[in-house]
């Protein structure tokens, strides 16, 4: 187990490192220039040039990245040359704002997706499956930008609800409430999604082990069909949805980022899309590297856990 | 029907239909049989023959959909035909309990093998966590696992096909059930398994003081084991009598070809076994008629027109579903 550990941590840093040179270069050929951002007005060549020399961007692009990448080495992550503030700081303060995003669009998709799948699976084609199969299917044909749109404009608009949809984003110290509500609607679009990804595979997982001889033994016990659902049947059927949970939470960590920028909320999304535009390259480079370490530690904890929920897998 | 006290089970006239896609399938057609208290019963017939089906069907354990059900199964003096499965449950695992085939697959795989067996005593006999261990260890004991206390936190796929089996065994006693179904229980182990795990069945069933229902299609199997025997064709009993009648005063043509075709010890090597001509019939298509005589050397018209019920031969207990019986050897010897 413990050889696993290791030969996953050092494929992250490979990955990491791939991922880092890959952004680094694609930010570069970007059109658009941090000088003329910085600059505005005061934009003449010898000022261009001036500033080039302070930001090092005068140095060839294979000594800047071996800049950038000795400064994360020993820990830092540079100075973003718009706002002057460090990058670090910057993805302190957006990041708790992603991860309660993703934090409660996954409570509700799996406490939603868990019982309705085990509702399908008990009668599959029977009325209430059709009826969730049906649903859940439109919902993913809808994509999470509209969704959204809509419900802003059907919960805020149309109902009225105070400050759902509307609030700016206050943190969840400074008044848990108007934080909730400030991010209820992003939360609840980004569930649905995941939603329909985990009632799906569970259900069709639940099918195949409800049809298993050890299901048929469970029943011959004299259990309760409840006990058979929970304690028999949705361990050996949760190693698909562990596997779609690692690799849609890594995708959320990164994919809330057009429902951020619809609702104006400033997390990691929000802010990466406002650093591009602005060619703010060491803030890209940061929240990239920070997004992607996420990524891949979210896989790898999934990974870990599906060992552990299936004994049968770790062994091989 | 009269409850006689010795009678533990009480089938009659029970049938299974699965109503598939392709139509009505009778897997069980109409089985009528009883059993007595701490004996052991054999049921025999090729694969497919509805031996399977009939036993989950006598404990109620059918599917839950598309299957119909008809006839009646008292079980100690308990209706388990069209009872809801709340019902059942209360004497499932108590009263009566099975040995699954295939002990690769009966087990759950990923839950460990104490628990399993924790299970059943904590919830049909409301014991406490620390005694359905005890009791758990002590099963596990009973059945000859080694080192039972490290293996009750074992994953079933840490042990052999035996020590699974055992596990099954010590799973469905754990109630101390009365009526033990032992579903094919040595077909997916190597042959030196089998006999211990039948030799073990046969100790617990004196000790818990059970019946047994033993299924199988190894004639060798039931020859020793059982005090009665049944076989079973395409659904239905075609022959039923105590183990010795069958084996040796046969009147049905199958249950001929069925003993000639298992492998003798007195034969010389390299005798080529005989075998039963064509294949058993698609239960979707049955004929009219005897659903052995497309495959019967002695079949007439009638065979092939109308379908013989069990009558009684000369010896109690003793009956057989054919219009041309095999003569018998007691008449013959008489003659």
């Amino acid at each position: 187990m413990l050889k696993y550990v290791i030969r996953r941590l050092v494929m992250l840093i490979g990955i990491i490192f791939v991922i880092s040179v890959g952004s680094f270069y694609l930010i570069h050929l970007l059109p658009g220039d941090p000088a003329a951002v910085i600059l505005g007005t005061g934009d003449s060549p010898s000022n261009r040039l001036k500033l080039y020399k302070l930001l090092g961007l005068n140095k060839s692009i294979f000594d800047q990245y071996f800049i950038w990448i000795s400064n994360i080495v020993r820990g830092n992550l540079g100075i973003s040359f718009i706002s002057q503030t460090s990058v670090a700081s910057t993805i302190r303060a957006a990041l708790p704002i992603d991860l309660e995003i993703m934090g409660l669009s996954q409570i509700l998709a799996f406490a939603l997706a868990i019982p309705l799948a085990m509702r399908s699976a008990r009668k599959p084609d029977g009325l209430i499956d059709r009826l969730l199969g049906a649903t859940s299917f439109t919902l993913l044909s809808i994509p999470p930008f509209i969704i959204i749109v809509l419900l802003v404009l059907f919960v805020s608009i149309k109902l009225g609800v105070p400050n759902i949809g509307v609030a700016s984003y206050v943190s969840f110290g400074t008044n848990w409430i108007v934080n909730l509500e400030s991010l209820a609607l992003p939360a609840f679009t980004l569930a649905i999604g995941s939603f329909v990804v985990y009632y799906r595979v569970l259900r069709s997982d639940m099918i195949a082990t409800l049809q298993e001889e050890f299901i048929t033994m469970a029943r011959s016990k004299g259990i309760s069909q409840r006990r058979i659902m929970w304690r028999h049947a949705f361990r050996p059927s949760s190693v698909a949805l562990l596997g779609a949970a690692g690799v849609n939470i890594g995708g959320l960590l990164a994919g809330g980022f057009v429902v951020q920028y619809l609702l104006a909320i400033p997390g990691l999304g929000y802010t990466l899309i406002a650093a591009i535009n602005d060619s703010d390259y060491l803030l890209v480079q940061g929240i990239v590297l920070v997004v992607s370490v996420g990524v891949v530690l979210i896989n790898f904890f999934f990974d870990f856990t599906i060992n552990i929920v299936d004994p049968r897998i770790s062994r091989e | 029907m009269s409850t006689n006290p010795d009678k533990l089970l009480v089938v009659n006239n029970l049938a299974t239909t699965f109503n598939t896609s392709a139509g009505p399938l009778p897997a069980v057609g109409g089985v009528s049989f009883d059993l007595n208290k701490n004996e052991t019963l054999g049921i025999v017939g090729e694969s497919g023959s509805g031996k399977t089906v009939l036993a989950r069907t006598v404990m109620g354990l059918q599917p839950r959909t598309n299957v119909t059900v008809t006839g009646s199964v008292l079980l100690n003096g308990h209706e388990m035909v069209g009872v809801s499965e709340d019902e059942k449950r209360k004497y499932w695992g108590t009263e009566v309990a099975m040995v699954f085939q295939d002990p690769m697959t009966s087990l759950n795989p990923v839950m460990r093998i104490g628990k399993q067996i924790d299970e059943t005593l904590r919830v049909r006999l409301g014991m406490s966590k620390n005694d359905a261990k005890a009791k758990a260890i002590e099963l596990l004991e009973l059945v000859g696992i080694p080192s039972p206390s490290q293996r009750y936190s074992a994953f079933p796929g840490q042990l052999s096909g035996g020590m699974r089996q055992r596990v099954v065994i010590a799973t469905a006693l754990a109630c101390s059930p009365k009526l033990l179904m032992a579903d094919e229980p040595t077909t997916g182990l190597d042959v030196t398994i089998q006999a211990q795990i039948l030799n073990l069945l046969e100790d617990l069933k004196e000790q818990f003081q059970m019946s047994v229902v033993l299924i199988t299609h190894d004639l060798g199997v039931v020859a020793t084991r059982t005090s009665r025997i049944i076989v079973m064709y395409a659904g239905r009993i075609v022959e039923m009598g105590t183990t010795r009648e069958v084996f040796t005063n046969h009147r049905m043509p199958y249950t001929r070809a069925l003993l000639e075709s298992s492998p003798k010890v007195s034969n010389p090597s390299h005798t080529r076994l005989i075998t039963i001509p064509g294949r058993p019939p698609n239960l979707l298509k049955l004929n009219q008629g005897c659903s052995f005589a497309p495959r019967c050397a002695y079949a007439t018209d009638r065979c092939h027109q109308q379908r013989p019920e069990l009558q009684i031969a000369e010896e109690p207990g003793h009956s057989f579903a054919c219009w041309n019986p095999l003569p018998s050897k007691r008449e013959a010897a008489t003659r």
